[in-house]
């Protein structure tokens, strides 16, 4: 059998086993906490319970099943600190996704909405939006996701601006933290923390290097240890042992690949 | 002749606005630049709606033809239709039926589409990651310490493997990464003058 040459539907389905086999068993594998997720867990840890602050659910559909369990345990977080959140969405499919995951944790939490939390929905033109908010978050969402006036609620009727807003948390799955980094952050010296898929937290590492992002939680595994710190075994641990059979197998057929090559050649 | 001067003018106008405005706190360019920023808000709520009307337009072109694929345009009408109508008619709320076809449909349908990603880095990797010369052995080599620095087997083996991922992405990387957005920063740069002095006219058309 030439093994340079492995029938690449042979590999789906190894890989098929390799991701499906570990999510049918409880098998955990310990998890440590690495220094991104520890500033954004310090980061939420210090603001003083009451403090507003923005989620951004700045996601696509596709990537909900990487992202959830990151923007779950940092909104468990949030409520769990007895922070006020304003959540909206600057991709439209965020906006149902967002206000769904809100909700349902606020309701874990026992938080009510306009008390604990509003959800402002969505806004298009985000890089007009981010910078609008820094002026007047009213002029930008004049009302909330309901159609109501979330002014009127007394828990939020003073947040005018970034002025009020201790963090700003995007969760995303593209290149929207950038903008809050280079809009909100630049200008308005926002602080922010992004939630976001593996795939695109190395693009993220010259922000939180040079101190313009505080910190990421970047994929699965961001969200098996944000888990570990808060003490709950969610979906990032859960997966944690799919991610780790899926990636020994790449890296086995690689090997595999190579050694069969080299072989060849002598 | 004034069909070209025009826009040039608007983009003259409101770009050195958008410049000068960074540097005054002045309450009348504060709220100059507000007024500025709902307008965008509004144009690209306009773009929108050009852009849904345009995908009609392709799409009813291609099924009115019989053009290659164009039951798949019957699909994608329909599916905008029954989504807007969903929307409009029953709220998007929780519990509606835009709210239900959102999380029952769309979700595990790009969900699908995503993951299957997987599978293709996965052969792709075992074609593509061939030792052929150092600059493939530092990249391979590298691949492997990042992948297993970001599953906890990698702890397991060794503390090092964790810290050395974490120092291929927050050293090599991050350099490469930063030169390329020092690069995209002043290209940006560049062209924001080119076009706000008139000099960079593609927006225009041929016209």
């Amino acid at each position: 059998m030439d093994l340079t040459r492995i029938d690449k539907r042979i590999i789906y389905l190894l890989l098929l086993l390799a991701v499906a086999i570990p999510l049918l068993t409880k098998l955990e594998l310990p998890v440590n906490v690495g220094p991104q997720t520890e500033k954004v867990f310090e980061a939420i840890e210090e603001i003083p319970a009451g403090s507003h602050i923005i989620v951004s659910f700045d996601i696509e559909a596709s990537s909900l099943p990487e992202v959830q369990p990151v923007a779950e345990a940092m909104i468990r977080h949030t409520f769990g600190r007895d922070l006020r959140i304003v959540g909206l969405a600057l991709f439209s499919e965020g906006t149902a996704i967002g206000y769904n995951m809100l909700s349902s944790i606020a309701q874990e939490f026992g938080k009510e909405y306009g008390e604990h939390y509003i959800y402002l929905g969505f806004r298009p033109q985000y890089v007009s939006a981010i910078l609008g908010m820094g002026e007047d978050i009213n002029s930008v969402f004049p009302l909330d996701y309901m159609n109501d006036d979330w002014t009127e609620y007394p828990a939020f009727a003073k947040v005018r601006n970034y002025s009020d807003i201790s963090l700003v948390l995007s969760i995303a799955d593209g290149s929207l933290p950038t903008y809050w980094v280079e809009y909100a952050g630049s200008r308005y010296h926002q602080k922010i923390v992004t939630g976001l898929t593996a795939v695109m937290a190395t693009s993220y590492y010259p922000y939180t290097e040079s101190g313009q992002l505080v910190g990421m939680v970047g994929g699965l595994k961001g969200a098996a240890e944000y888990e570990k710190l808060l003490g709950y075994v969610g979906g990032g641990q859960r997966g944690m042992l799919a991610q780790s059979s899926g990636h020994l197998l790449i890296i086995l057929v690689v090997c595999i690949a190579n050694i069969a090559a080299w072989r060849k050649r002598r | 002749m004034l069909r070209k001067r025009i826009p040039l003018l608007i983009c003259f106008v409101f770009g050195a606005f958008g410049l000068a405005q960074y540097y005054s706190p002045h309450p009348i360019v504060v709220s100059g630049y507000s007024t500025v920023l709902d307008w965008v808000q509004i144009i690209f709520a306009f773009t929108l709606i050009v852009g849904v009307l345009s995908v009609f337009q392709i799409h009813l072109k291609k099924i009115s033809r019989r053009e290659k694929l164009w039951g798949y345009s019957i699909v994608t009408l329909s599916a905008i239709i029954v989504m807007a109508s969903a929307g409009f008619l029953g709220g998007t709320g929780r519990g509606t039926a835009f709210v239900w076809m959102f999380d029952n449909m769309q979700v595990p349908m790009q969900s699908t589409v995503f993951a299957l990603l997987a599978f293709f880095v996965a052969t792709a990797a075992y074609r593509g990651f061939r030792l052929r010369n150092v600059e493939a052995g530092i990249l391979l080599a590298a691949a492997i310490v990042i992948m297993l620095g970001r599953i906890p087997i990698g702890a397991l083996i060794s503390d090092y493997i964790p810290a050395g991922a974490e120092w291929i992405l927050t050293v090599p990387s991050m350099s490469a990464k930063r030169a390329v957005l020092i690069g995209i920063g002043l290209g940006s740069i560049t062209t924001a003058l080119r076009v706000i002095l008139g000099i960079e006219r593609s927006y225009l058309g041929r016209g």
